[in-house]
């Protein structure tokens, strides 16, 4: 009883490490991932989730409903930021780097001149389950689970609507799917507020965990980068999913049996070979190993 | 009372080198004259104030905190204090204190008589003749002085205005070093007081002493700090985790688990933990060091959970860690929590939802909640000021006596020269601040502080359970530290405490 209360307590903080990953980098993967921009705004628009989701909760909605609604308001920001800046950047990375560095600042000292240092927390729903002399909380079983479906049905939304369809044309050659009748412009607004909404989505998932501050973004950002950039742009869906679980597998057990510190360097470390070792990403093996599958058969 | 008066110059004349020809110290004889003069220093404090308002130019205090970035939630708060504080001076008012009025403090905590008892003066044994009737009460043996904040007879600081030169060191401390050398160089000001995290106290110090500027740091830190140009005014470990440690084993029992944040506060005062411990019958079962970055506890409380400890030692740090307690709290870990930070400096009981922070203990020396008139009347006066503020932390209230103290001590040196207020402030200087009486220990530079054990409850209220009227920062006088006598600019750590090694 006391091992397998032991495995379960491993399994569950495994499961954590990686949906704390994936939920960091949801919002990346589209737009680093596909749209090739390095946004360094990232963690001000899962902030702004936090924001949203934390104002809507004080003002009685239901959290459910506070995290759609945080979707649906940094999805919109996102796509106003689109238009007036962002568009003009698109194939000028290091351009486009400068610019939603100068954006994620004026978000973050924005709102701490409007909301002060802090706003309320948003109490963690569920309360917890007792395995042996481990306990588990039931809302991070609850983010694994809607992490899990997030990535099923973006990579639903990318494969298999007409939608996904161009934004895929657009993403490998613009001018070939405007002249085959793509609205470019607007697939290109459309994703990057899908990025921004997903952004701020797990901005709001991860409020009740964190405390609700200007600067909170700054925290998921390393993550979210690692993540995306060891999953490597192949298949960036797969690549986030290999990436959260190859690096999740490798800290679990060393943070557990030899503490946190040591938890994160061997995360970084992890993420230095496999960029090593796999210049492109774990898509790209994954992508390779698939291949050759292929062809044997 | 004429030659008193003469003794009272004694201090500026003090500046003059000494033989030792470093400029900065100061002779025996100096100081015992100078003790001599503080005792009549209520008594020459009106004089020097005609003499010296000769010169109109405002007094500066300069003041570098985090108004934005990552540590912007103490930073406001200290720079509101410091505002409070000038406004106070600049409208003619002061605290209680002075010069060398010593470790005040109004005693434990006791039953009282109706009458004095009376003792026998026949022998040794104390009889007691008349105990002054039924005991009747159950109290603090303190008379609650609400009017610690009274005139100061000056307008500003010897009659010249005071302005507060504040700049944002935006939680960057490549950018606190610039604005030190801004503020010393080009605005010229007559006293710095500066400094949260202990890296941005680090990066200036350097400069401080290139320049022998006087320096306030009104943190709470993990200690060891012994600068001649440095007055470190709040409290440090040997104040905070021994009462805590001491009262979490008696309550709780032994066996502890210490998480705490990797850098030099969180691994200094960790260390004072595990040296302590044992002392008082504690041991620690368990260190872990949390990086800075790391925002997701579950597997640090897996963790506690497998080591089974009695009660848990949290020295977390900065908005990351924070998330701790809701997280904690949510995943069922339910053990009684010390520490010496959370709680008095970032709210965090104000900030999360109950019952997150339930059953944490804390030996400060201020929060918002301390039950006193004369505290009740500071926050009335804060919220006056700042009807938006939410709280008044620790580090907040060190920065508000600071400022008045400094002005104390620049009334009695008679004039705002740097190295005629750091010999004022080396008479050893008490001051009446909202938390209690704090006095300034000369030799050390840094300050007795009154500290009480804060407890917070389910609900999120805080209560507290006992009270030291007085520690001492003794470390650093063990250590043989006597700026007076010996003028060193450098950081004590524990390895260098034979005793650190000695029993744990």
């Amino acid at each position: 009883m006391e091992e397998f209360s032991l495995v379960i307590s491993v399994a569950y903080q495994f499961g954590t490490n990686a949906a704390f990953l994936l939920l960091c980098a949801l919002g990346l993967i589209v737009i680093l991932g596909m749209m090739n921009i390095i946004n360094l705004a990232h963690g001000e628009l899962m902030m702004m989730g936090a924001y949203t989701a934390s104002l809507s909760y004080q003002a009685g909605l239901p959290f459910p409903l506070c995290v759609a609604v945080s979707f649906l308001v940094v999805g919109f920001v996102g796509a106003v930021f689109e238009r007036l800046v962002v568009r003009r950047f698109y194939g000028r990375e290091l351009s486009a780097l400068v610019v939603t560095w100068g954006i994620s600042l004026l978000l973050s000292q924005g709102t701490l001149m409007v909301f002060g240092p802090f706003l309320p927390s948003i109490p963690i729903p569920g309360g917890s389950l007792d395995v042996g002399a481990y306990s588990l909380s039931v809302y991070w079983l609850i983010l694994i689970a809607v992490s899990i479906a997030v990535v099923v049905a973006l990579a639903w939304l990318y494969n298999r609507t007409t939608f996904g369809l161009h934004a895929r044309a657009t993403m490998q050659d613009a001018a070939m799917a405007r002249a085959l009748g793509v609205n470019t412009g607007r697939i290109y607004m459309l994703t990057f507020s899908l990025g921004a909404g997903l952004a701020g989505f797990s901005g709001a998932l991860l409020a009740p965990t964190a405390s609700i501050m200007p600067f909170m973004g700054q925290q998921f950002v390393a993550p979210a980068f690692i993540t995306v950039v060891v999953g490597g742009a192949a298949n960036v869906i797969a690549g986030a999913v290999g990436s959260s679980v190859l690096l999740s597998l490798v800290r679990t057990p060393v943070g557990f049996y030899l503490g946190a510190f040591l938890g994160l360097v061997a995360l970084l470390l992890a993420a230095l070979i496999i960029i090593r070792l796999m210049p492109n990403g774990v898509s790209a093996a994954l992508q390779r190993w698939s291949d050759r599958r292929a062809q044997s058969h | 009372m004429s030659k008193r008066d003469s003794q009272a110059d004694v201090p500026q004349d003090a500046t003059t080198p000494t033989t030792d020809g470093t400029g900065l110290s100061i002779g025996r004889r100096d100081f015992l004259a100078g003790s001599a003069a503080a005792v009549s220093a209520a008594t020459v404090l009106p004089n020097l104030k005609t003499a010296k308002a000769q010169d109109g130019s405002p007094v500066k205090i300069g003041f570098i905190e985090d108004e934005s970035g990552n540590l912007s939630v103490y930073g406001i708060q200290k720079l509101h204090a410091a505002q409070l504080a000038v406004k106070e001076i600049n409208e003619g008012k002061t605290l209680k204190g002075g010069a060398n009025i010593g470790t005040g403090g109004y005693g434990p905590l006791a039953s009282y008589a109706a009458n004095a008892p009376t003792i026998s003066k026949e022998g040794v044994a104390l009889d007691i003749v008349n105990a002054g009737g039924e005991m009747s009460g159950d109290a603090t043996v303190f008379v609650e002085d609400d009017d610690v904040f009274v005139d100061s007879g000056d307008q500003g600081i010897l009659g010249r205005e005071v302005d507060l030169v504040s700049v944002d060191g935006q939680s960057n401390n490549a950018l606190w070093q610039q604005l030190t050398r801004r503020l010393i160089q080009e605005d010229e000001v007559d006293v710095l007081v500066a400094g949260f995290a202990s890296a941005e106290r680090e990066a200036i110090r350097p400069i401080v002493d290139q320049f022998n500027q006087l320096y306030f740091y009104t943190n709470q830190y993990e200690g060891g700090v012994a600068d001649a140009n440095t007055f470190c005014t709040g409290p440090v470990c040997e104040q905070q985790v021994i009462p805590v440690v001491q009262y979490m084993v008696e309550k709780f029992g032994p066996r502890c688990y210490t998480i705490a944040a990797d850098y030099n506060f969180g691994q200094l005062t960790a260390a004072w933990t595990k040296a302590f411990a044992p002392l008082v019958g504690g041991e620690i079962i368990g260190e872990e060091f949390v990086p800075l970055s790391v925002s997701e506890f579950s597997q640090v409380i897996a963790r506690i959970q497998q080591a089974k400890p009695d009660w848990v030692m949290t020295l977390l740090v900065g908005q990351n860690h924070h998330n701790y307690y809701p997280q904690a709290a949510a995943a069922g870990l339910s053990y009684p929590m010390a520490s010496t930070v959370n709680m008095a400096q970032g709210y965090e009981h104000k900030r999360f939802p109950p019952p997150s922070l339930n059953q944490m203990h804390n030996a400060i020396q201020y929060q918002l909640e301390v039950p006193t008139a004369r505290n009740r009347a500071f926050v009335k006066r804060w919220m006056d000021m700042f009807p938006d503020d939410e709280y008044i932390g620790e580090m907040a209230q060190n920065t508000y006596f600071t400022v008045h103290m400094y002005a104390q001590a620049a009334r009695l040196a008679g004039t705002t020269d740097q190295e005629t207020v750091k010999r004022a402030l080396e008479l050893g200087w008490a001051i009446e601040a909202p938390e209690g009486a704090v006095f300034l220990e000369p030799g050390t530079h840094h300050c007795a502080h009154y500290i009480r054990l804060a407890v917070c409850d389910e609900n999120h209220d805080v209560f507290f359970v006992r009270e030291w009227p007085m520690i001492q920062a003794w470390w650093l006088q063990r250590l043989g530290v006597n700026l007076v006598r010996n003028p060193e600019y450098k950081q004590y750590v524990p390895d260098e405490d034979p005793f650190f090694s000695m029993f744990g």
